[in-house]
This record gives C-alpha cells, structure tokens and sequence, in this order.
C-alpha cells in the first residue's frame, strides 16, 4: 500500500482573509472526501462551524440523493477530468434545509503523491434556481407532450391503417353487393319471363275455355234443334203405323201385324232416346225453368210409385217405402217426380227377378238443411272405380249390360242437373253384386 | 457481427498478456474510470475495456430501451464482447453495478470466466427490511433529480472544445473524448435499471470464485451489502479496504491495485 491516508482531523489549513470572506464559498477536499479547508462564507451559507465540515467527509454535507449523484458523477468526473463547472448540488445546511448550490471545481495534485486535492467554489443560487426550475419542468412537459404526440401519431397510424383496412371491406362488399344485384337483375328477368310466359298461357286458357264453352253451347243448341227435327218425322212414323194398325188402308195380316208392332216400338224407343237428349240439351243449355214451391215428399214418392208397379210386377219385385209425411222441400213437383221415376226405373232394370227396391225418405240428416230421398236395391251393384262416372250423358256402367238394359244413358246425367238445378244433389253408393242406393238431396222448405 | 459488436460497445483492447482481464464500468462513467488501474495489468494481461450501450462512446443508435433496462441486457453484451473476441478464463473487473452485471455474465457462461473481481458490488440498493440496502426510493428520486439538473446545466457544457485544459497534461488524454453519457434519458434509464435491481437470489448461483473488494465508509454500497454477498457466493474473498467513498479504483488507484494483484497472483506461493 503506498500513500497515506489523511488523518480524519488534520490541521487547519491557515485561510487568506480576502478569500475568507469573498462573496461565495470555497472548500477544498482530497481523494478520499476528506473537507481539508472551507472559506467563512461557505461555512455561513450552510450554517455550520469550521470543526464541523473541516476534517469530515464532504458527503456529510449533503442529502443522499446528492452522494449518490457526488460518488458517480461528480467525483469520477472531478477525478479524470480534472475539472467540473456548473454542477448543480443540493447541500444540507445545518439545521437540515435544502441548500442549491453551483459548484466550479479543478483538480491539482496534492503536495508529495499521485493524490490530488479539489478547490471547490459555491454560489448559492436562489433565483436562478427557481428559473432552472421552470426550464426543467417545461422541458420534462415538452418531453411528455412529445411522448404523447408520439403515441398519438402511432394511434393515428393504427386508426388509418384500421380505416384502409375498413374501407378496402367495404369495397369488397360493395363489389359483392354489385354482383348479387347483377344476379338479382337477372332473376327478375327470369321471373318476368315466366310471368308473361304464365299469363300468356293463362290467356290462352281463358281462350281456350271461352272456345269450349262456346263449343258446348254450340253441341246444346244443335242438339235441340236436331231432337226437335227428329221427332217431327218420329211421330208421322207413330201416326202412320196407328192408321195402319187400324186398318184404315186395308186388312192387316197376322205378319204386318207383327211388323207394325216392332216399328212402334222402335219408334217409342227412339222418340224416349231424342226426348232425353232433348231434355238434356235443355237443361245444359240454361233454359230450364223450375217452378219452385213447397212439397211434402211422401205426396211425391206417392204420386210416383204406381207408374212403375207393372215392372215391379212382371219381375216380381217386392217394393217398399218408408217416407215420414209432412217432410217439406222446396222444389219443382215435376222434376223431383221425373227423378224419382227415372231413378225407380233404373232399381228396377238392373234388380235381378225376386230382388226388392224400396225408398226411404228423411229430413235434416247431420243437421244439415236438405231433406233425402233414397232408391234402393238389390241390383247388380256398380264397381267403385266407375261410381264416379254414372252421372256422365251417355255413360252406363256395363258395357256388356247395354244391350240388355237398353236406355238413352242419359237419365242419372239429368236427373243430377235437376236436382242440382233446384239447389239440390243426386249421389250413388254401391256394392258390387249386392245393390246400389241412389240419394236425391232437396233444400228443406222453410215456412214456406 | 464482430466488428459491430466492437463499435456499438467502444472496445478497447490493450497489454502484452494473453489472459483477458475485462474491466467494466460502473453507473454514471465509462471506460475511462480505470485509467488509473488497467495500465498497472497491461504487462500480464490482455487488457479489454467497453463501454455500455448509452455510456461513453458506445453506439447510441444501438441503444434498445427494452433491452437495457434491465441488467440482463448488459450482461449480454458482456458476453457477446466476449464471444466477438473468444474471450475464455478471462478475469472480469467490475465496479458497483456491473458487479451484478458479471454475476448474470458468470451464471449463464461460467466457463468463460476464471475469477470476477467485484469492486463496492450490491445485489440490492432498496431497503427491504430485514434486508439494508442503504436507499430509500426517494433517495433514488434525490438522484435523478440531480442528474436531470446537471443535464440542463451540462447540455452546452460538455462539449469538446471545453475539454482541453492545457494546464494538466497528465489529463490530456482524455480530455479529448466525451466522459459521462450526455443522454439523459438513457442516463435515467440506466439509473433504475440499476438501483431498483434485486439480483440478491443470482449470487449463490454463481460458482466462478470472486473477490470482494469492499470500501471503508461506503454510502453507495455498505459493509453490510458486501458482506452479504461474501455470504451467498461460494468461494468468495473478501476484502476490507482502507480507501474511503465508493470508487477505490480512481480514489485509491494503489490500494486497489495490489489488492487484485494479492487475489490473482498463483495460491502456490505463501
């Protein structure tokens, strides 16, 4: 170890009276901080006496934020520097105020070793201090706003780059947007297309049907004209054969006889063929008139039933009615009993020799406002299949029946259209081989 | 690589040995602290100096905020020096805060280091009770005030014309280059980075043997903090020295310089 320390007291450097009171401090300490000399004016600045700094350590003159400050950048700077001007301390006076102070110090090499020694001088700054003050803080808020301003900058970028980002979206929407209106616009055609399309075709219906309508009054109107042709000639055909029969023109023979007989026939059987179609042609037609009134249907079942007792008769039918009386229905007397006959002759046509028809009548069946009237039998049934399609003109069931049960096939089609004609109906049930039950459905006669 | 490594940390290599003895700085100064001392080891050794990133004539537009502040990263540029340079046994010198910086270095490459000599070294400058680290925060808030003042003082100040001085030659050396970072943000950065550290849970991972070289009158770093850390590394040396203040090495060149000379020289001589 070479060098000795300084003793913790030395003695007293003499001071030079000029620089004892010069108006700032000075003081003087070693390598080690040891306070070898202080002016008056500096010990005055902070209070102490000569025995209190002199021979102490000079951090003890300070607070410790300063020693810190004193041991790594004051000293180091003082040391390899040699000097250091300007440094701003915070001292400690005696009675442990805040003392700020400027120090200028200059190294020198101390007498007799590679120690130095550092004169040091003080001025106490109070104004000035205040100033600095406001400098630093100015400049650590300028700092700040500058950090802020930094901040916001890249908040800004980031905002921007969100809005690009945003905006970019929006365009890629907006181009989809587009597209599905591109797409839209042409599935509007599409449908426009169709639309037309569909009422073209609808018009084209509306013709179509205008034409068959036009068609079917046109078959009407024939049809009676052709039935009321023909039975002008049927019946000249009728009043010849009576003058013949009665011999008028001569002795009939047992053969003309026979013939005559045929030619009546055919001529009755053809006449009921043209009074049906003519009927038919009639009703389809609209000119039809029903002259409506209150009837009580056992009056009609009644007035009825004796017309086809020779059929009954000859097939030895048994035939029966269950009809309650004062069952009223509003209807066309005539047309109800020209039904009821027509669907009577039908039961007994198609009912084997030995089988039954009867007729039953009720009146607000599921209460219901209609009154029914139904024919039964024990005929040959109709298939289900072809249920549906008696009521069509010229439709009977069995081909293979047509001609043994000869008819125009035109009573059922006119007998519905009757009913129906009176705000009624005429529906069919069957068994195949065990009978049919036809139903005449008539408006209830109210108060009437 | 290498050559910015060298740049950004103002390498300095020097000495006629082939063994490294790296001396690192201390808070508030560079290289230029230990003038005073490395030449005394230039005839053995292989002499490298740097300067931290922020500090000296360091690289400035290297100085990465995240980085520095924390001490690990000046550990890795210790260690990236060393790796630029193929450092192996070196002898690292430290002074006060670059003592924890050696003890990250040797945690992380302990083969890279044969013996750390650790100048006024503390894991810790807070106190935390029972723990006497020596400062309280506002202690630390006395400091910074007085660095921010010196740098509006300084900012005109430092400056190179106004670093001659004709009148001391035996100065002139570096009187020319810039002494303490004149960056005060970083000089901020620096100041916590070092006094709010905790590395009191490092030191007893480190197994490289270590010196301890502790001042008498220590504010900066008390007998009892280097005490401790003699406690937690193994195979640590402590040193009492004579010289006051926290910086021996430029306060008491001499002292200092045997006391290293002691602890290196080969145990097989009594």
């Amino acid at each position: 170890m070479s060098g000795e320390p300084l003793p913790l007291n030395p003695e007293p450097l003499a001071v030079d009276p000029i620089l004892d009171n010069a108006p700032c401090g000075f003081l003087t300490f070693g390598d080690d901080g040891v306070v070898q000399l202080a002016n008056a004016t500096f010990l005055e600045m902070l209070g102490y006496g000569s025995d209190e700094v002199v021979g102490h350590h000079i951090e003890r003159l300070m607070p410790v934020g300063s020693r810190i400050f004193y041991q790594t950048h004051w000293f180091p700077l003082l040391r390899l520097h040699g000097e250091a001007e300007e440094i701003f301390l915070m001292l400690r006076g005696k009675s442990g105020e805040q003392v700020g102070v400027l120090v200028n110090a200059s190294a020198r090499a101390a007498a007799g070793g590679s120690r130095r020694v550092y004169d040091c001088v003080f001025m106490h700054v109070r104004e000035r201090q205040k100033y600095e003050q406001e400098l630093l803080s100015a400049r650590k808020k300028a700092d700040l706003a500058n950090l802020e301003l930094e901040r916001q900058a890249v908040e800004l970028r980031d905002a921007n780059g969100k809005l690009e980002a945003q905006a970019l979206e929006l365009e890629m929407q907006q181009q989809q947007l587009e597209e599905q209106a591109v797409v839209l616009e042409e599935t509007s055609e599409e449908l426009r297309v169709i639309n037309e399309d569909l009422l073209a075709r609808t018009e084209e219906a509306e013709q179509l049907r205008d034409t068959a309508e036009a068609a079917n009054r046109a078959k009407s109107t024939f049809l009676a004209i052709m039935s009321h042709e023909l039975r002008t000639p049927l019946n000249a055909i009728a009043g010849y054969v009576q003058l013949m029969e009665m011999g008028i023109h001569g002795p009939v023979t047992a053969a003309q006889e026979e013939a005559l007989s045929r030619i009546s026939r055919s001529q009755r059987h053809l006449l009921r063929l043209i009074n049906d179609v003519l009927d038919l042609a009639r009703i389809e037609s609209g000119r039809v008139e029903y002259l409506l009134e209150a009837v009580d249907v056992a009056e009609m079942v009644t007035a009825v039933s004796p017309m086809i007792e020779p059929q009954l008769a000859k097939k030895h039918i048994t035939f029966t009615t269950s009809v309650p009386k004062g069952v009223m229905v509003r209807v066309d007397r005539e047309k109800v009993q020209q039904i009821l006959l027509n669907l009577l002759g039908n039961s007994v046509k198609f009912t084997p020799d030995g089988g039954t028809v009867s007729v039953h009548a009720a009146s607000h069946p599921d209460g219901s406002n209609f009154a029914l009237i139904s024919v039964e039998d024990t005929g040959i049934g109709i298939p289900p299949h072809k249920l549906g399609g008696v009521f069509e003109a010229f439709v009977q069931v069995d081909d293979g029946h047509n001609r043994a049960n000869e008819g125009s096939g035109l009573g059922l089609a006119i007998s519905r259209d009757l009913a129906r004609g009176m705000g009624g109906d005429l529906t069919a049930e069957s068994v195949l081989g065990k009978g049919s039950t036809f139903t005449v459905h008539l408006p209830i006669a109210n108060g009437d | 690589m290498t050559p910015d490594i060298i740049r950004r940390n103002n390498v300095r290599i020097s000495g006629r040995g082939s063994q490294p003895m790296m001396f690192a700085h201390g808070f508030g100064c560079d290289q230029n602290m230990w003038r005073l001392v490395a030449p005394a080891f230039e005839q053995d050794y292989k002499i490298v100096l740097f300067d931290y990133v922020g500090s000296g004539r360091s690289d400035l537009d290297s100085y990465d905020a995240a980085r520095y502040s924390d001490l690990r990263g000046y550990a890795q540029d210790v260690l990236e020096i060393c790796r630029a340079l193929d450092l192996q046994n070196v002898i690292f010198v430290s002074h006060s805060v670059s003592s924890m910086v050696a003890v990250l270095a040797a945690i992380e490459e302990p083969e890279r280091f044969e013996r750390l000599v650790l100048i006024g070294p503390s894991p810790r400058y807070i106190n935390d009770p029972p723990y006497v680290g020596g400062f309280e925060r506002e202690d630390i808030d006395g400091l910074l005030e007085m660095m921010d003042k010196n740098y509006v003082g300084w900012a005109n100040f430092l400056g190179p014309a106004i670093m001659k001085n004709d009148a001391r030659p035996e100065l002139a050396a570096e009187l020319t280059e810039s002494f303490c970072s004149t960056d005060p943000v970083i000089a901020r950065r620096f100041a916590e980075a070092t006094f709010f550290a905790d590395n009191r849970n490092d030191l007893r991972n480190v197994s490289v043997p270590a010196l301890i070289l502790q001042c008498s009158d220590d504010l900066i770093a008390p007998d009892a903090v280097g005490e401790f850390v003699h406690r937690e590394m193994q195979g640590s040396t402590f040193r009492k020295m004579a010289a006051t203040g926290h910086c021996p090495h430029m306060s008491h060149p001499e002292e200092t310089i045997e006391a290293m000379k002691e602890y290196l020289q080969p145990t097989d001589v009594g």
